[in-house]
């Protein structure tokens, strides 16, 4: 399936299972216009824009454009290690979650080789670590995310 | 306004202005001059070192890392035949057959130089414009701006992308981002899906930073096959001395080219959500098109490294004349900023100049005094800034993602905004490979509840459609935006069928 025609049902089933769930609303006593008044023209309009590009792809001819070799696999890996991340943060709190993280994703971007690539993936992470904490919380005053677990 | 604009050179000249405008400008430039990293992924990056700020400091901050920005990338694209950022591709198709030719200094210092007098000719152009601007824009009422919207939203749809179907769809999508969470009249929760979070609707920053970062980043990574060091990490710095005198000599010869390209950019500035990107291809076009010698174009002429970046500078000034006047970022890096400026509660838009005039004139004086500090760090530091294209992916990326983190976060301290980042970072990812367009999507978040509370009081004031369209100024917005749609669809349909109209995956900012 050609990734207009992916990208077609995609929006379209989303904007219509929206579309439905605004039905539910309720209309205001105080204002004219109801919370499901916009949605329903927005989520409308993106349907039949969904509509309009899944029919395009049906009617079209080309075939579909050859693809490009594409490491996939270090995409979806850094995306899981950042979800991971995102995950710990609210349990570790920025500074360990963070020092693991840097080390992390620099290692599977480029795993390390012998000792050195090691000290340059752990001095990488520390001064990330303790400059994004010494210069937004002590400096800046910019709050950082604690840790339920660490407690700092 | 030229009192205003004095006391806001003084008030930016005191070193507590001055000096994060330096830091902004010289970020900017190395972030400029790094290959695969954009203005606005320098911005971003920036954001939250500005929370902390005084308003006129972040923002001087942020015009630095713009300024430095736009002149940064064309250090790789002069000297190494790779463009910094989308907007200096152009200086390189000029710039790097001049370098190959034994003239590196004169490629960079006229491409330098170039972006020094646009971004000046960019700032009368800014500090004229916007107050007059404004004053119209006091004459909107919600029939008018919701027009308005309506037709920056369109345009951008429009030109953007290789479809106006997928265009129009971003930008939908980024309209239906806004939907969810408290309806902006009544603040009733509506279309939550029952996840907690949402209750308070999205906000845009964190879209922002998620969609442009990652979709960037794991564009990037996607080409990393085995060692993920750039190859270029043996950068051989060639000899730079030039005359000076020689090269600004060089540009103002040419008024009219510098004139006319400089034009070129404020205007593509001036429309919202399109950056130096198309300013410096077109402006390079024009160039090619007026010159009595468009064969030399391509083998390292001097009219296409000027044509390029005086249009790239000044595109600048177009932009934040958008924003500042009617409140629409006429980029990605002024979406930011406007981001930036709602955080410490300011509101631009056209009350903006006259509430806040010394902020207002005091972002004319950072931009003005940003491209004389653009031009002293280059003066020193050039040599230095090529090695930059060393620094490996594998540090840069962890180092960018947790300064997104930092920025998301520290808008309201609530891991919230992360879980946002993190979903539209994987929204913005597939977006990309699906080849939709992120500008429109960006400005639909960043309109949408706009677009709604002015609709709804339209027709509260007054429940007659029709005056959407018999309104003077409303119903020409209107019809303007069915003939950019109208356009863009007519130059779609031209350019189908011809060789290079490819569409190619990729982050298009």
């Amino acid at each position: 399936m050609s990734k207009d025609r992916v990208t077609g049902l995609v929006a379209l089933a989303t904007s219509l299972v929206l579309f439905a769930l605004t039905l539910d609303l309720k209309q205001s006593p105080l204002v004219p216009i109801g919370p499901g008044f916009y949605p329903r023209i927005v989520l409308g309009v993106t349907a039949v824009l969904a509509a309009a590009l899944l029919a395009f792809d049906l009617l079209s001819r080309k075939r579909p454009a050859e693809r490009r070799a594409a490491n996939y696999g270090l995409v979806l890996a850094s995306f899981s290690v950042f979800g991971v991340y995102v995950g710990l943060l609210p349990f570790l709190g920025f500074r360990i979650a963070t020092l693991l993280f840097v080390a992390a994703l620099q290692a599977t971007i480029e795993p390390p080789k012998g000792w050195r690539g090691w000290a340059i993936v752990v001095a990488t992470a520390l001064v990330t670590t303790t400059s994004a904490y010494y210069i937004f919380e002590r400096q800046l005053s910019v709050l950082l995310p604690r840790g339920r677990w660490t407690d700092f | 306004m030229y009192e205003l604009l004095l006391n806001g050179l003084q008030d930016v000249m005191q070193t507590k202005y001055l000096l994060p405008l330096f830091i902004g400008t010289l970020v900017g430039v190395v972030g400029g001059a790094l290959p695969g990293i954009t203005n606005t992924m320098t911005v971003i990056m920036v954001l939250p070192f500005t929370f902390g700020l005084e308003p006129l400091q972040g923002l001087a901050t942020m015009i630095g890392v713009y300024i430095g920005g736009e002149s940064g990338g064309l250090i790789t694209s002069c000297l190494l035949g790779i463009p910094g950022k989308p907007s200096s591709i152009a200086t390189m198709f000029d710039g790097y057959p001049m370098s190959r030719k034994g003239e590196p200094g004169r490629a960079l210092w006229l491409g330098i130089w170039a972006s020094f007098f646009g971004g000046l000719l960019g700032a009368i152009f800014l500090v004229g414009a916007t107050g007059p601007l404004a004053s119209l824009a006091l004459e909107f009422g919600p029939w008018e701006y919701f027009s308005l919207f309506v037709f920056a939203l369109s345009m951008v749809a429009g030109l953007t992308g290789a479809s106006i179907t997928k265009g129009l769809l971003a930008g939908a999508i980024g309209l239906v981002v806004t939907v969810m969470g408290n309806d902006p009249v009544m603040g009733q929760v509506r279309l939550t899906l029952g996840i907690p979070w949402l209750e308070g609707g999205i906000p845009f920053l964190p879209v922002l930073i998620g969609v442009f970062a990652f979709s960037q980043m794991m564009s990037d990574l996607e080409k990393v096959r085995g060692k993920a060091v750039d190859p270029l990490a043996k950068v051989v710095v060639p000899k730079l001395v030039v005359s000076h005198a020689k090269v600004v000599w060089e540009i103002l010869s040419r008024p009219v080219l510098l004139l006319w390209t400089s034009f070129i950019g404020l205007l593509i500035g001036v429309l919202p959500a399109i950056g130096g990107s198309a300013a410096n291809v077109m402006a390079y076009d024009q160039a090619k098109k007026f010159s009595k010698r468009p064969e030399a174009f391509g083998t390292g002429t001097p009219e296409g490294i000027i044509a390029s970046e005086a249009a790239n500078n000044s595109n600048v000034g177009g932009s934040l004349v958008t924003i500042m006047a009617f409140g629409i970022p006429g980029d990605a890096v002024t979406a930011v900023m406007l981001g930036a400026m709602t955080i410490h509660g300011i509101q631009p838009g056209p009350l903006f100049i006259s509430q806040e005039p010394k902020l207002a004139y005091g972002i004319f004086a950072s931009y003005i005094i940003a491209h004389f500090i653009m031009v002293a760090i280059l003066l020193v530091g050039v040599r230095w800034f090529l090695k930059i294209v060393m620094v490996p992916k594998s540090i840069l990326v962890p180092v960018i993602l947790v300064l997104c983190v930092v920025g998301a976060y520290a808008l309201s301290n609530t891991m919230a905004n992360i879980y946002v980042l993190l979903a539209f970072g994987v929204i913005g990812y597939l977006m990309v490979k699906a080849g939709l367009p992120l500008a429109p999507l960006i400005l639909g978040v960043i309109l949408g509840d706009q677009i709604e509370i002015n609709l709804v009081r339209a027709i509260m004031t007054d429940a007659n459609p029709w005056l959407f369209l018999t309104r003077p100024i409303s119903g020409l917005l209107l019809v303007l935006s069915v003939a950019s749609v109208a356009f863009a669809l007519w130059q779609h349909q031209r350019h189908r069928g011809r060789p290079g109209a490819v569409q190619e995956d990729g982050a298009d900012f």
